[in-house]
């Protein structure tokens, strides 16, 4: 692999192509087109975070849970996606797909590492963050994706609420970051 | 004499390599070169980004896979 590397890495269309960053603007171009995409395919606007309470329901439902009587999937919408199973979840596939294409392109750029843990307050920062961000995109209804970039484009206004207070709490954010990790 | 100094970012995400080099930066004389190591792609585009701005002198060196050394000259 690494001869393999040690030839192309002079190759200008590998450097366009892999290993140099697209820029900014390419990369906003490029999730604009695929966006349309994903709507026209399935018929709802791109989504990250609902899929993982879908996910949760499921693993809920392995374990012999049911969650036929929680508000959050009494709609027969939701329940019909439930029933229909992970196979056939578009969203899932397109998470999938992004963790995949992520980890295939640190790959080419010769970029993938796995890194260390420098501190406890690391985990102790992520597993909170985690839990804070899961639980706020569920009861926003969305996540910076589903809420604001989707929102944002499907000419709603409540994307560009969900802008104003997201960009509040990334000052809040920095703010702590500095606090506690300087 | 011009001293080097070694700032090790590893492990930490964007935007702490950023504000440690800014700070550590603030400390040296006009001629030291600092080191910055970071294994997070943003920092490779950030950090040198804002030492350009600045007017620094900046080398970015791939060390390792997904392992940079940002060579960052204070010039002025």
């Amino acid at each position: 692999m690494k001869a393999f590397f040690e030839k192309i890495k002079e190759n200008e269309f590998y450097k366009l192509w892999f290993k140099d960053a697209l820029p900014y603007v390419t990369g906003a171009v490029l999730l604009s087109v695929f966006q349309i995409v994903t709507f026209a395919t399935t018929g709802n606007p791109w989504g990250v975070s609902g899929v993982f309470a879908e996910w949760g329901a499921w693993i809920f439902e392995l374990f012999g849970g049911s969650v036929d009587k929680w508000y959050y999937f009494s709609s027969p919408g939701a329940q019909a996606t439930l029933n229909a199973g992970i196979l056939n979840h578009a969203p899932t596939w397109r998470n999938l797909g992004i963790i995949a294409g992520a980890l295939f392109a640190a790959m080419m750029a010769s970029g993938f590492k796995i890194k260390k843990i420098k501190s406890y307050k690391q985990v102790v920062a992520a597993v909170l963050g985690g839990l804070l961000m899961g639980y706020g995109a569920r009861i926003a209804f969305g996540c910076n994706i589903g809420a604001l970039y989707s929102g944002i484009a499907s000419l709603s206004l409540s994307g560009w609420v969900f802008a104003a207070f997201m960009f509040v709490g990334a000052i809040i954010g920095s703010k702590l970051l500095v606090k506690y990790f300087m | 004499m011009s001293k080097e100094v070694v700032l090790d970012c590893l492990g930490e995400a964007c935007p702490i390599p950023l504000v440690k080099s800014e700070k550590a930066i603030e400390k040296m004389a006009v001629g030291d070169v600092l080191v910055v190591q970071v294994d997070h792609s943003c920092a490779m585009k950030n950090v040198p980004e804002w030492a350009r701005k600045q007017g620094y002198e900046v080398e970015v060196e791939e060390v390792d896979d997904g392992e940079w050394e940002i060579i960052i000259e204070k010039t002025k």
